[in-house]
């Protein structure tokens, strides 16, 4: 405790911490480390979704335009549903909100964690379709740099690889212990080839496809980023072609990486957070959030998220039940508790 | 715009924090000889004002320049006491304490106090934002985004600890229905509270006398009521601190 006054026989003013016994301490092993970023993540959104932005025509519009250039199957629900909330807009953007907000506080409270995983996996689906437009995936829109193949897939994705479930046997690392290690190998080799392949589509390939896409997102941000971004395109300038695939070589070896042996695999995995954290800031501005408008918080974050869910633990030997040094305490014990 | 609904809702959310950590000092019976009362109660029985007077501006109490003052002592304050746990327990006094949190409230609050880029238009220089959706915007804004970052990060370790407790609320909820067994289990932690600190990576609980909620038992002489002892518990301290995180984090946003 840290007195500020000891009390005697006048009021003594006091702040105090600490004072819980070790052993009632909840433990934060990497999993819900991991879990607890994912949840700070939904919760911005949540805050971000309240902007008076998103009760104008504005938001239904940008949600309308995901429809463009997609199939019929796909778009037809896309614009059903911004005509919808075109006719009910401040009462559906406000459950909007609040449904992100409390998946954000769901995962972060241990009672609800998989709940509201649950749920966030089931919103993200269709974020993805009635919103996104599955990310343009079928648009030829998509492009890593513009947050393909969606943001809110990741969120479904990291969902599913941050579930505390409990396996008997060691991880190698932490998103392989709710589904497995191929398992999740082969979802990180699906999504950084699927970005490899949006970087090289014709559009994103253009001369001026990549310098243009980052020129676009200066609007209404701060002078200094607005700096960063010009300084980012002039350079690129009409390099696209030669942009996109360094970006991709650099995409391929990352989802090769976790294939690899951990050394390989944790520079790999480094070099993932290096074009995420690239992305984050020079093409997607931070989600464009200093601009006001943003929905999320766009792919960069979650990226690096979804990396750091992939570095190598160090298994015990010893103890076969006990999953890494990361982790605090044995898995059957941790999903016990988590459950 | 953000309907005044909305913002409304929130302030309504910011008044029963202000309630409760009034309640809090109350309980405390500070006019008594020997009683305690915690700075965080004060900080968010201010904050809860202040921001319900920005959120909605009929609520709006004292000038912006008063309320900057005002945060301005409490963010010295704060930062005299992150600095202490600083000296005694290292880095952990930023993740564990509940000061540094408090810190970073009160320093948000006089950022937007003070950066507000429009003048307000509804408040008549009484520190409302004629309602945020007449919305003021802040100077800054990287910095607002920043604070709503940290305050966001704050509010989810807040509620992860919270709900890790295996004491705390059930303690308090034990205790609403048999004082005595609230008075057996707390005894320990009277003895807890003398003890020397503090940053042990474990919940800021803020109360006056321990995670239990004993700080009032000895000004009552161990008698107790059932809301006095859920006042007194970790839960309703944190859960106003996650509220206020919250609220301050989306009227940052909103302020972009």
């Amino acid at each position: 405790m840290t007195n500020v006054a000891v009390a005697g026989n006048r009021t003594a003013w006091r702040g105090r911490f600490g004072t819980e016994p070790a052993a009632t301490r909840p433990p934060l092993d990497a999993r819900r480390a991991l879990q607890l970023v994912l949840a700070a993540i939904w919760l911005l959104d949540g805050v971000l979704q309240y902007q008076g932005f998103m009760f104008t025509s504005g938001f239904n519009q940008m949600l309308a335009g995901t429809a463009t250039g997609n199939p019929a199957v796909i778009a037809k629900p896309v614009t059903w549903d911004a005509n919808l909330i075109d006719h009910h807009m401040v009462l559906l953007n406000a459950i909007f909100a609040t449904i992100q907000l409390l998946l954000g506080l769901g995962i972060a409270f241990r009672p609800t964690a998989r709940v509201a995983l649950a749920a966030s996996v089931l919103w993200a689906l269709g974020v993805w379709w009635f919103g996104e437009g599955l990310g343009g995936v079928l648009s030829g829109a998509a492009s890593p740099l513009n947050g393909a193949p969606g943001a809110v897939i990741i969120y479904a994705l990291l969902a599913v690889l941050l579930w505390p479930a409990g396996r008997q046997v060691p991880a190698p690392f932490t998103a392989a212990r709710a589904v497995g290690a191929h398992v999740a190998r082969a979802l990180w080799a699906v999504l950084w080839l699927s970005l490899a392949y949006f970087a090289l589509t014709p559009a994103n390939r253009a001369p001026a496809g990549v310098s243009g896409m980052i020129a676009g997102m200066e609007g209404g941000e701060p002078v200094w980023l607005q700096d960063l971004q010009k300084g980012a395109a002039s350079l690129i300038g009409n390099q696209g072609l030669a942009a996109s695939v360094v970006l991709a070589a650099a995409l391929v070896l990352i989802a090769a990486g976790v294939y690899l042996p951990a050394r390989i695999a944790k520079a790999a995995l480094v070099l993932a957070i290096v074009v995420a954290t690239f992305i984050w800031v020079f093409a997607q501005a931070f989600g464009g959030i200093l601009a006001g408008g943003a929905t999320d918080v766009n792919s960069g974050p979650l990226l690096a998220l979804l990396a750091l869910a992939y570095w190598p633990l160090r298994t015990v030997p010893a103890a076969p039940e006990t999953v890494s040094v990361l982790s605090e305490e044995p898995a059957t014990s941790a999903s016990a508790r988590e459950a | 715009m953000t309907p005044d609904w909305i913002l409304d809702i929130f302030a309504a959310i910011m008044l029963v924090v202000a309630a409760v950590s009034a309640a809090r000092l109350v309980a405390a019976r500070p006019w008594q000889r020997g009683a305690v009362v915690t700075d965080t109660d004060v900080s968010h029985l201010l904050m809860g004002i202040a921001m319900a007077g920005m959120l909605a501006s009929g609520l709006a109490t004292l000038p912006n320049d008063a309320w900057i003052a005002v945060f301005a002592v409490l963010m010295a304050w704060f930062g005299y006491r992150v600095a202490r746990d600083y000296q005694a327990s290292g880095a952990r006094a930023l993740a564990a304490g509940h000061c540094a949190p408090h810190l970073v409230h009160s320093a948000a609050m006089v950022y937007m106090f003070a950066a507000q880029a429009a003048p307000s238009a509804g408040g008549g220089g009484m520190g409302g934002m004629g309602g945020m959706s007449g919305m003021s915007t802040l100077h800054v804004p990287t910095l607002a985004f920043l604070f709503a970052l940290v305050l966001i990060g704050y509010t989810i370790w807040d509620l992860d600890q919270l709900s890790g407790l295996r004491r705390g609320l059930a303690v308090a909820v034990a205790g609403a229905a048999s004082p005595a067994l609230v008075g057996a289990s707390a005894g320990p932690l009277v003895a807890g509270a003398a003890s020397e600190p503090g940053a042990d990576g474990s919940l800021a609980a803020d109360s006056p006398a321990g995670p239990g909620g004993t700080g009032h038992d000895r000004t009552a002489g161990g008698g107790r009521s059932g809301l006095v002892t859920v006042l007194d518990s970790p839960g309703a301290v944190v859960g106003c601190r996650i509220a206020m995180g919250v609220t301050m984090a989306l009227m940052l946003i909103l302020m972009l």
